[in-house]
């Protein structure tokens, strides 16, 4: 196990690296760049004031000279400083990041609730109105656009119903207890996590019945059922558990995607999380607030992975022999 | 508006009343109830930066002026009010001015405002930074006493040139003490601006919103009404219908909503559409030819250009009737300026065509010329416009290449690398026309890399003189004969033009009053803005 760990955290240095230098030419590549946008906004059109300006930029020298500087700094853990935000990268992202994480962590647990349960049922009551109901909502939710499902979901809920609130993350200009800024959180948190949710949701429910279908004939779960075990606890210890593990593949692989989700659902619903950050700062050509928001997002990524990767040994004894 | 009439334009341009503004007398009818969170937001995106001193956008000017103020600012009928000064009197000879400020104006810090402030704010912040060009015949500002301050300038200066300059976006007052010594333009408290303004920041939450409290020691004794400003933004123009309609949601300013939206919105009777307020940042979204290319020197290929775009189709199509055909260079709101008395160019494919023949360009082999077209893609209806433009020129038998890039490039094509035969962008104009509208089709308008100006290359001698002329009028009638004159040149060359004027609406809630008051009503302070609940 701790091998394992090692050899990820390992495998992350060269993985950030190549971040950071793909993304780096990427943006360099696209017409434009921080300066003309900065520039053009601010109107500033006197030669010495520009001459100052590409010096406090940085944008003076070489290109890869930019580069180098750059990957010198984030080795001494130092994301730059972003002149378009007047602070440092760090200090911005820090302040939205965490409202990205909970979001992606509760769509993630209804994508998992959701998703299991739907198909683990789809599965029991194969071929019936069940099981074509749940395959129809599955099909419905990976189909339809995030934005789209956001905005309904809004209409009915928050408009028509007012059982939530229109967007945001807190109940604005409110002083409340602890306990009340939680439940507070939450309560802007169904929505906005459900829309992002439930798409995943979709294929968790398709992959799992799937998977189910195909343990339930394995010759373990005969025996199991032979030996006089309950139904109920035959699917849920035995073939539930074996026909987990492609989710939790899906899962590591799809937190990355969620991520790149989240950038939709966070504009519908004003979720003030790191998507809107992240495309801004595209928009404008940005470049060390987009590589630092890409450097803690691949990180981010990696060590779920990881995690993923535990929880497979704690699944499937039978990996850690390899 | 069109009830202006000259009469009344000198006696608002002869010195700003010395009384302290009580707001507008026709909004005395009410008593204002004090009170309340006022929710407000903008048809745009969160700022990079609550305040970004040398301008920014659209964004970070309209939550900054929450917090800083000017000297004066513009009705909605277009007379000037006092802010912090009472008084700007031009010398005899327009060379110089005197400023007082109001007494008794403190920052939000506690420290007074003071001729110091206002000196520090003429030749560090104005003249280098924000303004730029536009005070370039500024030479000195002194303090003759605690209150007063004498602005010097090498040329005369029209009264009605500098008030513009001092009630527009490059006026706002900062405070010396907080920024002496630094780089105003990267200095961290732009993001906790501190200014004179009815409301102080309490906290931004990045992504989601700015909460302001009211400044109890505001100057203006008993304002602002409401105790609390919260601007929020959305970055889906759907989920501000959303937030109006569960009631989230006040005030929001520069089209908040889908158009189709605006009709069943306004249905319910909660909120209204306003179309004041905008006259002093007016919008338009303008063709340019690029004259450094053979074909569209000539002035015939432009002018036919002109003809064979159905301008109307596009305000009722694409803007859903919030817009309108230009006509000339400024926009129609500007009431003191604007003349419909300029060539003017009607859709007509048959004329537009025979002139294009005439011009020396008949159509060969299916095709008359090839062109590229680029269209700004920073606003949603640029791209239509983008489109529609390629049918209406390929009616005319052309070939156009159309682009549509995002912000950085199309900034980047347009006005730094002029790669483009057609562009389709936008600005904002002032009423005062020097330096906004001019710039574009003046001579030393061009300057490479420097966005919003003239990227045509479009450079004319009578032009050039008949702008410096007005620079330094201090005639008023003369001055607006002459804009006038100014007007007529420009389309008759027709170098860039608009092809619509835009007309932005506020969606605001019905109980909430004393909105929209002003001449840019985003950038003003709010301070008289009440909640009838």
């Amino acid at each position: 196990m701790r091998r394992i760990v090692i050899r990820r955290c390992l495998q992350i240095i060269p993985l950030i690296f190549a971040v950071i230098v793909m993304n780096f030419v990427l943006i360099h590549l696209a017409p434009g760049s921080l300066f003309d946008v900065m520039t053009s906004e601010q109107q500033i059109t006197d030669p010495k004031m520009l001459d100052q300006l590409r010096h406090t930029y940085g944008v003076d020298q070489p290109v890869w000279m930019q580069l180098v500087k750059y990957i010198w700094s984030v080795l001494h853990l130092d994301l730059g400083y972003s002149y378009r935000q007047n602070a440092p990268v760090f200090d911005v992202i820090a302040q939205q990041l965490p409202a990205t994480l909970i979001l992606m962590l509760a769509a993630t647990v209804i994508a998992l609730l959701v998703g299991v349960t739907a198909g683990v049922l789809a599965s029991i009551k194969v071929n019936t109105i069940w099981d074509n109901l749940i395959s129809l909502g599955a099909v419905f939710f990976f189909a339809a656009p995030s934005f789209w499902l956001g905005i309904m979901m809004t209409v009915l809920f928050a408009v028509k119903l007012g059982w939530f609130p229109v967007g945001g993350m807190r109940t604005i200009g409110v002083d409340q207890s602890a306990i009340g800024t939680v439940l507070d959180i939450m309560h802007h948190l169904v929505l906005p996590a459900t829309a992002l949710g439930l798409f995943y949701a979709a294929t968790f429910a398709r992959v799992m019945r799937a998977s189910m279908l195909e343990v339930a004939r394995l010759d373990f779960v005969r025996t199991a059922r032979a030996k006089g075990l309950s139904g109920a606890r035959v699917v849920i210890a035995h073939v539930m558990r074996n026909a987990l593990l492609p989710i939790v593949t899906l899962l590591g692989l799809q937190l990355g995607t969620m991520l790149g989700g989240s950038v939709v659902i966070e504009a519908v619903f004003s979720w003030p999380g790191i998507g809107s950050l992240l495309f801004d700062s595209v928009m404008s050509r940005n470049f060390p607030m987009v590589l630092g928001v890409l450097v803690l997002g691949s990180l981010l990524v990696a060590v779920c992975n990881a995690a993923v990767d535990l929880v497979y040994l704690k699944l499937d004894p039978r990996i850690r022999a390899r | 508006m069109s009830g202006f009439t000259r009469r009344d334009f000198l006696m608002t341009t002869a010195g700003v009343a010395a009384a302290a503004y009580v707001g507008p007398s026709f909004a005395a009818t009410e008593t204002p109830k004090r009170g309340g969170t006022l929710v407000g937001t903008w048809g745009g995106f969160e700022p990079q930066s609550l305040f970004v001193p040398a301008g920014g956008g659209s964004s970070p000017y309209f939550t900054c002026t929450k917090v800083l103020e000017r000297l004066i600012r513009l009705t909605v009928d277009l007379k000037f009010e006092p802010v912090l000064a009472t008084e700007i009197t031009p010398a005899a000879d327009f060379r110089s001015y005197t400023i007082k400020l109001r007494p008794n104006v403190t920052w939000h810090d506690g420290k007074p405002l003071t001729s110091e402030d206002l000196v520090y704010n003429a030749m560090e912040y104005w003249k280098p930074i924000s303004a730029g060009v536009t005070l370039d015949a500024l030479e000195s500002a002194e303090a003759t006493d605690p209150l007063t301050v004498v602005l010097k300038f090498k040329v005369p200066v029209p009264e009605f040139f500098l008030k513009s300059v001092l009630a527009g976006k490059a006026g706002l007052v900062i405070p010396k003490h907080v920024y002496a010594g630094s780089n105003i333009i990267t200095n961290p408290v732009n993001n906790t601006p501190i200014g004179t303004g009815p409301f102080k920041v309490k906290e931004w939450v990045r992504g989601s919103h700015v909460e302001m409290s009211r400044n109890d020691a505001y100057w203006n004794a008993g304002m602002p009404y409401v105790d609390k400003l919260v601007i929020r933004w959305w970055r889906d123009p759907a989920s501000r219908s959303a937030a109006f309609e569960a009631g989230q949601l006040d005030i929001g300013t520069f089209n908040p909503i889908p158009m189709p939206d605006i009709a069943r919105l306004t249905a319910t009777k909660k909120v209204v559409a306003e179309s004041k307020g905008y006259s002093n940042s007016a919008w338009i979204t303008s063709v340019e030819f690029n004259q450094r290319r053979e074909i569209f020197k000539k002035r015939e290929v432009r002018q036919a250009l002109m003809m064979g775009i159905d301008r109307q189709f596009i305000a009722e199509t694409v803007f859903f009737g919030r817009a309108r055909p230009s006509i000339g260079a400024l926009h129609f709101s500007n009431s003191i300026f604007f003349t419909k008395d300029v060539q003017d160019y009607p859709f007509d494919i048959k004329k537009a065509a025979a002139l294009l023949d005439a011009a020396g360009y008949p159509v060969k082999s299916g095709s008359r010329f090839k062109m590229s077209l680029v269209s700004a893609g920073w606003f949603e209806e640029n791209v239509k416009i983008g489109q529609y433009l390629k049918q209406a020129f390929e009616d005319l038998d052309i070939t156009v290449e159309l682009a549509i890039p995002d912000r950085a490039t199309s900034l980047k094509r347009i006005y730094t690398d002029y790669d483009y035969d057609v562009a389709v962008s936008n600005n904002s104009a002032s009423i005062e026309p020097i330096p906004q509208t001019t710039q574009y089709y003046t001579t030393d308008g061009i300057v490479k890399g420097a966005a919003f100006r003239n990227a045509t290359g479009y450079s004319n001698p009578k032009m050039d003189e008949t702008v410096s002329k007005m620079a330094i009028e201090t005639d008023e009638p003369k001055r607006i004969a002459m804009v006038r004159e100014f007007d007529k040149l420009a389309a008759i060359d027709a170098p860039i033009l608009p092809m619509v004027d835009l007309e932005p609406v506020t969606i605001v809630r019905t109980d909430v009053r004393n909105h929209s008051l002003t001449a840019d009503f985003m950038g003003e302070s709010w301070a008289e803005v009440w909640l009838d609940r």
